[in-house]
């Protein structure tokens, strides 16, 4: 079976991002990890894959210094690696779907995609089912649970209050990884050396025959969030307390 | 040598900088009530191969490169300097001296399970009258018809109190003049370990005397050939300096890095204290320091990889690497003023733990004795 994993090289979430111009950010001063999300699709593939035998090969769209951080994939028990490289870290859902789908067709199409449930620097939360509906497969996000056998696959994910769905589909499809499918494993070393020889193809976007340019939704402007000011406490009865929340909503923040 | 660490070198990093921040910096403080290390940690880093760094596959290990080794070691003594004594020590003088002068047999034997982590490396030489001079070494290994017996007792012994697989430097019942290093293994009857020294620093370690009382170890327990035991114990202090200068640089990184945040935190006469330039020169002095010792450390490590003699270059990292730690520890807690001074703070336990670097693997001032005859015996 041969396994293809999305994954995105973005932020760590603990970094202090600065912005640098008008929809940049100084990318060379902070750390740069598997998007959180998508390091489950890779332990789950490389799982499957320990069981079963087959293929791995993580699929990244993104700068070339992605490079990297796909080696962090690879050793983790990815077999080898395709980059797309782009000169932006911020790519549209659609583009990227588009992207990811000409590679993985160009490397011939998988028998089964994980992404992760979403990216934890755009949250735009659309690329898996983008990928899905262009290669006209199913897709099931926030999966947590999976088994994998022969011609299908039957995922669980929590719809809350405690309760599962339980979804059934032919392969191949497009799972988006989340929290609870499994525990991602830190590499050996034997695995980290041999991550530095695995293979990664690198291309670019007009390599695949597409158009940075064409791009749905653009970034216009970064801006940092402005920093919280005092909260206000408002003292007195229930009564007063309200009437002075209404008057400051009306009168002060004119929000109502 | 390639000054700008390749890629494998990053990614060794950032696994091990992964696995330390998540899994010990959590308990760190903690496991410094010591002594001892939690068994779930062991256990997770067991099959990431912890244990056996430069052991190769077949033997069940890793197979690093020295430099992988120097920056595993610096990694996890970054976060736990104790751990970080646990694992250079099982590695360096636990393990190599086996690899480098065990049979074939030996090794099948030793390493496996040592790589495997299950069976935990001690290297002892030290005594009470037999410190920097091994020439005071007073415990005997008696020749038998069956192999070996030996009598003695060892002090500050690293990992003592979870070893099971110990080297150990005894001297000859016929000739004490050639001593020699066995094979003696945790079940042996008639060893025995002591109480766990209640240290300054490096207090999670389980540091302990050991008490060896008419240990009998079968002939082919000895290492190399009998006799040949100080050549064997000065070649594995060569490879543990190495660990000792990665464990010391681990400290000083983790003391700066804690410093140079606290200095621009920490508010006094109405801005962050980071604004006055003696807390400026305190800051560039470590790196300076830093800076140089983990190019001494790389340069040593390179050397033993590309297999020429290093002992030079390696007592070099290790005098400069250790008395650097010491140095920005001092400087760290400094900086943090009282809060530095209290077990609230890391930087208190780095103080406590950095100078111990000094000491053991050969003191500051044999470091400086080992270079000097490299430097006046070096042919012109
Ligand atoms: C935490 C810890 C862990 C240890 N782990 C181990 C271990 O695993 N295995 C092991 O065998 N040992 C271990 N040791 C022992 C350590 O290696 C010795 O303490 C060290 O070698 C110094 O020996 P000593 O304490 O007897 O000091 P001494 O040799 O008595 O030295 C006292 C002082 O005299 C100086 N001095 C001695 N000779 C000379 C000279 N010729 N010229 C100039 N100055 C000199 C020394 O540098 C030192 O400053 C450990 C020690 C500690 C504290």
């Amino acid at each position: 079976m041969k396994i293809c994993v999305c994954v995105k090289h973005v932020p760590d979430t603990a970094a202090t991002i600065k912005i640098d111009g008008e929809t940049g950010f100084k990318d060379s001063e902070i750390k740069f990890v598997v998007n959180p999300y998508d390091e489950y699709g890779v332990e789950e593939a490389v799982k499957l894959k320990e069981k079963n035998g087959g293929e791995v090969v993580i699929v990244t769209v993104g700068k070339p210094e992605a490079a990297a951080t796909i080696r962090s994939a690879l050793a983790m028990g990815a077999d080898r690696a395709i980059l797309v490289t782009t000169d932006s870290q911020f790519l549209d859902a659609s583009l990227t779907a588009k992207a990811l789908k000409a590679a993985m067709e160009k490397d011939g199409l998988p028998d089964l995609i994980f992404t992760g449930k979403g990216s934890v620097d755009t949250e735009s939360f659309q690329t898996q089912y983008r990928l899905a509906h262009s290669l006209g497969i199913p897709v099931v996000n926030e999966v947590s649970t999976l088994s994998v056998d022969g011609k299908k696959a039957v995922a669980e994910l929590e719809v809350g209050g405690g309760d599962k769905q339980v979804i059934e589909m032919g392969l191949p499809c497009v799972i988006g990884a989340t929290k609870g499918l499994n525990e991602p494993r830190y590499p050996k070393f034997p695995d980290i050396m041999k991550a530095k020889k695995k293979k990664i193809d690198e291309m670019t976007l007009a390599d695949l025959g597409l158009d940075a340019s064409a791009q749905g939704v653009t970034l216009e402007k970064l801006e940092p969030v402005p920093e919280r000011t005092g909260a206000k406490m408002i003292e007195g009865s229930v009564e007063e307390q309200v009437t002075e929340l209404i008057r400051i909503l009306k009168q002060d923040e004119k929000v109502l | 040598m390639d000054l700008n660490p390749c890629m494998k070198h990053q990614l060794i990093r950032k696994t091990v900088r992964e696995f330390a921040e998540n899994e010990i910096r959590p308990r760190a403080a903690e496991m410094d009530k010591g002594p001892g290390f939690p068994d779930d940690l062991m256990e997770k880093m067991k099959p990431l191969h912890y244990f056996g760094l430069q052991v190769p596959g077949h033997l069940g290990g890793a197979d690093l490169d020295t430099v992988s080794y120097a920056i595993v070691v610096e990694e996890i003594s970054r976060v736990s300097a104790a751990l970080g004594l646990c694992i250079t020590v099982h590695n360096s003088v636990g393990i190599y001296p086996i690899l480098r002068f065990g049979t074939r047999e030996q090794k099948q034997q030793f390493v496996p399970p040592m790589a495997a982590g299950e069976s935990i490396g001690a290297f002892c030489l030290t005594e009470a009258n037999a410190g920097s001079d091994a020439g005071g070494v007073e415990t005997v290994a008696r020749e038998t018809a069956h192999g070996f017996v030996i009598n003695g007792t060892k002090i500050f012994v690293t990992n003592g109190g979870i070893c099971g697989t110990i080297l150990v430097f005894a001297v000859s019942d016929s000739d004490p003049g050639k001593p020699g290093v066995f094979i003696v293994e945790n079940h042996t009857p008639g060893f025995s370990v002591g109480e766990i020294e209640d240290l300054c620093g490096m207090r999670a370690n389980p540091v302990a005397s050991l008490f060896f009382e008419d240990c009998a170890i079968p002939a082919d327990h000895c290492l190399g050939i009998p006799g040949q035991g100080l050549k064997i114990g000065l070649t594995a202090l060569d490879t543990g300096r190495i660990g000792i200068a990665a464990q010391a640089l681990g400290i000083a990184q983790a003391a700066f890095e804690e410093s140079v945040s606290y200095a621009q935190a920490r508010q006094q006469f109405n801005k962050p204290i980071s604004r006055f330039q003696t807390i400026q020169n305190y800051l560039a002095d470590m790196a300076v320091q830093i800076d140089a010792a983990r190019l001494l450390l790389y340069r040593a490590a390179d050397v033993k990889d590309t297999g020429r003699p290093f002992s030079a270059e390696a007592a070099m990292a290790k005098l400069h690497c250790s008395t650097t730690a010491r140095m920005v520890t001092d400087l760290a807690v400094q900086i943090h003023g009282g809060y530095g001074y209290s077990r609230e703070y890391d930087v208190e336990r780095y103080f406590r733990d950095a100078k111990v670097t000094e000491i053991y693997e050969g003191t500051s001032e044999i470091q400086r004795m080992v270079i000097a005859r490299h430097i006046l015996t070096r042919p012109t």
